[in-house]
């Protein structure tokens, strides 16, 4: 049969581009609703329709008012969110690749079991463990320290079956093996020649881990008692909890909700060309 | 947020008969004979830690460090909740809590059960005589007291001067004109409910039981007796299931965003809360300030004067705080100087001493139609009543009850059958603890 | 979990001497100091609780009970209510986000669709919003005084849903969670149909077949192992919710504090204060998820096997 009639493609691409479109509104529903709401000052946010944005100086009015909570305390909250899950995140790149490059190129004793404990790791939910992590770190003194967050986060199973997965698919043996020739170390190897070529799989891995550092809430919420350390979602979580009693907060609450979800868009948005999702289905083709 | 208290009024039982004072330890300062009592310079330079959720309590914490250079103390905002209570006993269990806490008094058994507070009987005999001895037992448990108190929250009744007018109600004086007053609203205006009853909050009924006259645990020699199944608690939770079931009262939860915009466009026009409710209307209804008024508790009977508390809290010492004297002389000037005193009430407590409640004489600006405020809200405070004694699982108790009751309003099943399902699972969890209880 | 181990294009051939010890060295000591030595201070405490000595209020003191915590856990009613919440939720979340995930997959794969760039950040864009942040924000559009659907539809005179009904909950609570993963199951399932050579289906075109049917016929089975690792994500993600629930919990009486099972284990540590049958229940949910996951693969190796491949 040769190409479809010009009507029938015209009809085709209308429904499934509507269904798209469709999904897309759904995704934005929620967050548009936060973006009206931080435009409505404290006074209009329960009195007004909450489906329309107020041009009255709201959005303004909150975010001086965030600025203003607590010596400007949100913006470190926002600071130490982008240092857990920043630097917890590049550090689990950074065990997770050679983990991950090791067990897909190398056969040791030992493999299949580290392989599979670490995927068993998974299962374990977080709420088992955040206690006894808890009372294991302040044995050592570090509970309230910004590696009471890091060092637990950077041990993501998950990270390393990708890396795993990542390093056997894209990395040639034969590549390797010249490099031996060559008379390069192990080390140096991994570091120069599979490292560069494992990196938007590695990029994929970092987004991951990024985003699942900065909504934890748990781990921060267990491990750390000083306000000055709490990442955002602690931050806001104490914020709402409070706001029960203080209405004003809410206004607080919803518009450092809008300004946390900005930079991981932000970075999302910038990192998008590197993603590597299909990586994480199981399988690499090419 | 939810805020609870329970008041000691009587200290009748063996538990509660030898409170406080001095006679056990040694003055504050001296040398420490053994662990118990407190030792140390309460002078000595030191930093402190202090967990506190109260909103800008940093301001009397700011007096304190301009008053004191040599002890500074650190204030760690908490969230509060449930989970502060696990999360100070495990900072406990490794040996980092903070120093001094700022701790619910029903929270106070399962702390000191699990041996995270200092006894500060040796310490507090300066400032005994500052609180009324009903709000003294709240913190005292077996002769010995392990927190001083800071706030209390006597319950009062909160309505819209301005509807009740124009629609020409009257302020109800006992709960069967509260309940017949909550038909003549819906029939009136179906747009408008007298008030909603939250069932997810376990020390607002605390209250009202109290106010009826319950007393949910008593300890006789060793053995506990639990009556939460019992007359009064049946009676209030009875009657609120009346309410709920006709319609003639909301039933849905206090403090959250939907409440809020009842209370502030009038769908809401009355609140059974207590005397820091003034402060949460003044965020909650800012289109309502002026128009709100204060009245006592409805009563059960024509011509009593009871009311029960809700919320409040006191300030303790952590036992592996190892700068406990200096930790207690803060825990008592929070409580009881008179400047930290009158910074707390500017930022919305109701202090527990009584020098602290005469210091209030201008009603807050939100009430500001009621320039008596003060005043009312010191007599009721007069005829409040609280348990006996709080009893050691009161975390288990609360739960069952937020568990049972929003099922009984969502069911529109018998309210005052809940009484003996909490009462059921209160009694297993004590002996399942190992506690020896009486009856059943 | 071990299906990638076939899978893997290229097989490790190499013993590498020590290297493979360090390199894998900081990974397994994280791992035995924050995952395994916690898992068996749990296992620990699940066999240990607090006794009370003394009268009144007395002093708890840690004791061995042995099992004593498990038969809590299994005899526990509020437990098994708990659990069979989660399936009636699952059984919303997991099918539809999957659904979702897949059609909007391969609409984005189809040939002739319009908006596909914006489409597909906008619809992953949620993943990014932390869970307590998203639930706040459908909260918000549930509570009829203050949601702008309820607004919308009274003001056109038709009724308004009540989000928080005894049925409607688990949609509500279904929504959060879907609304947040949608978006990167599509990403994984659409990137994994972008790997697959595009002549397998130019045969099929000319063969006169329809787009849905190579949707149907071809996309589909070649997209089952990605399918399959996704599910048995979104399974996990169901066994353990807790946050969309413990958030919205506070706005409505229709979710209680024990309504899924890690709420319920929530209660017992952080409520009850007893992290003993907290440990024990964990545990035990812990064991399932195990047991679910591996029959999930199983399952699926066993049909790969069946059908040849």
């Amino acid at each position: 049969m040769s190409a479809p009639p010009a009507a029938a493609a015209r009809r085709a691409k209308v429904l499934p581009t509507l269904i798209l479109a469709l999904g897309g509104v759904y995704a934005l529903l929620p967050l548009l609703w936060v973006i009206f709401a931080a435009t409505k000052s404290p006074d209009e946010l329960f009195t007004t329709f909450s489906g329309r944005p107020s041009f009255t100086g709201g959005f303004g009015q909150n975010v001086a008012a965030l600025h203003d909570f607590g010596d400007g305390r949100f913006w470190l909250w926002m600071l130490n969110s982008l240092i857990y899950a920043g630097g917890g995140a590049l550090l689990t790149v950074v065990v997770s690749a050679a983990a991950g490059y090791a067990l897909a190129k190398y056969h040791f004793a030992g493999r299949r079991l580290i392989f599979g404990a670490l995927l068993a790791g998974v299962l374990v939910p977080q709420i088992t463990l955040a206690i006894p992590q808890y009372l294991l770190l302040s044995q050592i003194g570090l509970v309230g320290s910004y590696w009471s967050v890091i060092l637990p986060s950077m041990i993501s199973p998950y990270s390393v079956y990708l890396c795993r997965i990542y390093a056997g698919a894209a990395v040639p043996d034969e590549i390797l093996e010249a490099g031996r020739v060559d008379g390069s170390g192990e080390f140096r190897l991994l570091w120069s020649v599979a490292a560069p070529i494992m990196a938007p799989g590695l990029v994929t891995v970092f987004l991951l881990q990024f985003i699942g550092i900065w909504n934890n809430f748990l781990l921060p919420y267990i491990m750390l008692a000083d306000d000055d350390r709490f990442p955002l979602t602690v931050g806001l979580y104490s914020l709402l909890n409070r706001g029960a009693s203080q209405p004003a907060l809410y206004s607080l609450v919803i518009t450092g909700s809008l300004l946390s979800i900005i930079p991981i868009v932000a970075l999302f948005l910038f990192l998008q060309r590197y993603w590597r999702l299909d990586l994480v289905a199981g399988g690499l083709k090419g | 947020m939810r805020r609870r208290t329970f008041l000691g009024a009587s200290a009748a039982t063996l538990l509660l008969s030898a409170c406080g004072g001095n006679g056990a330890g040694e003055e504050g300062g001296g040398q420490a004979a053994s662990a118990s009592p407190i030792g140390g310079d309460e002078n000595a330079p030191t930093t402190l830690v202090f967990w506190s959720w109260a909103e800008n309590i940093q301001r009397v914490v700011d007096l304190w460090n301009d008053k004191n250079p040599t002890q500074k103390v650190q204030l760690s905002g908490q969230a509060a909740g449930d989970e502060l209570v696990a999360k100070f006993l495990t900072a406990v269990k490794a040996g980092n809590a903070p120093d001094v806490l700022q701790a619910e008094y029903q929270s106070l058994p399962t702390l000191i059960t699990n041996n995270a507070l200092q006894d500060l009987s040796s310490v507090v005999g300066p400032v005994k005589s500052a609180f009324p001895q009903g709000t003294w037992d709240l913190t005292s448990f077996g002769g010995a007291t392990y927190a001083i108190p800071a706030d209390v929250g006597p319950m009062m009744l909160f309505y819209r001067a301005d509807i009740f007018e124009k629609m020409g109600l009257s302020v109800p004086k006992t709960w069967e004109e509260f309940g017949a007053l909550a038909e003549t609203v819906r029939a009136k205006d179906d747009k408008r409910y007298l008030t909603t009853f939250s069932p997810g909050d376990a020390g607002w009924l605390a209250g009202f039981a109290q106010q009826a006259g319950a007393n949910w645990w008593t300890n006789d020699g060793g053995s506990w007796q639990v009556a939460i199944d019992d007359p009064a608690t049946r009676k209030m939770l009875g009657f609120w299931g009346g309410l709920v079931n006709s319609g003639a009262v909301l039933g849905d939860p206090m403090y959250t965003p939907q409440w809020n915009s009842q209370m502030n466009d009038g769908t809401i026009i009355a609140w059974p809360s207590a005397v820091w409710g003034a402060g949460v209307l003044a965020g909650v209804a800012p289109s309502g300030k002026g128009k709100w008024r204060m009245a006592p508790l409805p009563q059960w009977s024509a011509g009593e004067q009871f009311t029960g508390f809700w919320g409040g809290s006191s300030t303790a010492v952590s036992a592996t705080s190892t700068k406990k004297a200096q930790a207690a002389k803060f825990a008592r000037w929070l409580s009881a100087d008179p400047e930290a005193l009158k910074l707390l009430i500017e930022i919305g407590l109701y202090p527990a001493a009584l020098q602290g409640q005469s210091q209030l004489d201008v009603a807050p600006e939100y009430m500001a139609d009621q320039p008596d405020y003060y005043t009312s809200a010191a007599a009721i405070a007069k005829t409040a009543r609280g348990f006996s004694s709080w009893g050691p699982n009161t975390n288990v108790t609360y739960g069952a009850f937020e568990d049972l009751m929003p099922k009984a309003v969502r069911g529109r099943s018998d309210f005052a059958a809940v009484a003996a399902q909490v009462q059921q699972a209160s009694v297993a969890d004590l002996k399942k603890q190992g506690y020896q209880v009486a009856g059943g | 979990m071990t299906t990638a181990d076939d899978t893997t294009p290229s097989r490790p051939a190499r013993r590498g001497g020590a290297a493979p010890y360090l390199m894998t060295g900081p990974v397994v000591l994280l791992f035995a100091v924050f995952i395994l030595v916690p898992i068996g201070y749990a296992v620990w405490l699940s066999l240990h609780a607090m006794r009370v000595r003394g009268a009144g209020l007395g002093i708890r003191t840690e004791v061995f009970t042995g099992l004593e915590n498990y038969l809590s856990a299994i005899q526990d009613s509020a437990l098994h209510e708990a659990t069979q919440r989660m399936l009636g939720y699952g059984l919303i979340m997991v099918p539809t986000t999957m659904g979702l995930a897949l059609l909007f997959a391969l609409l984005l794969d189809a040939p002739r669709v319009g908006g596909k760039r914006a489409s597909r950040i906008t619809i992953f864009l949620p993943y990014a919003v932390p869970g307590v942040i998203a639930t706040l924000l459908w909260g918000f559009i549930y509570l009829p005084a203050v949601s702008p659907v309820t607004a919308t539809l009274r003001a056109a005179g038709l009724p308004a849903p009540d989000f928080f009904g005894d049925v409607s909950i688990f949609f509500s609570v279904a929504n959060i969670a879907v609304w947040g993963s949608v978006g990167f199951n599509m990403v994984v399932l659409y990137t994994q149909l972008r790997a697959i050579p595009g002549e397998l289906y130019d045969a099929a075109r000319i063969d006169g077949c329809a787009e849905w049917q190579i949707a149907l016929r071809i996309k589909i089975p070649l997209l089952r192992p990605a399918l399959v690792m996704t599910s048995v994500f979104t399974l996990i993600g169901m066994l353990q919710v807790f946050s969309e629930p413990a958030t919205l919990r506070p706005m409505t009486n229709t979710i209680t504090q024990d309504w899924v099972p890690l709420m319920r284990i929530y209660q017992q540590a952080f409520v009850d204060n007893d992290i003993h049958l907290a440990a024990a229940s964990s545990v035990l949910l812990a064991g399932v998820t195990v047991l679910l996951s591996l029959a999930a693969l199983a399952a699926f190796r066993l049909r790969v096997a069946r059908s040849g491949r």
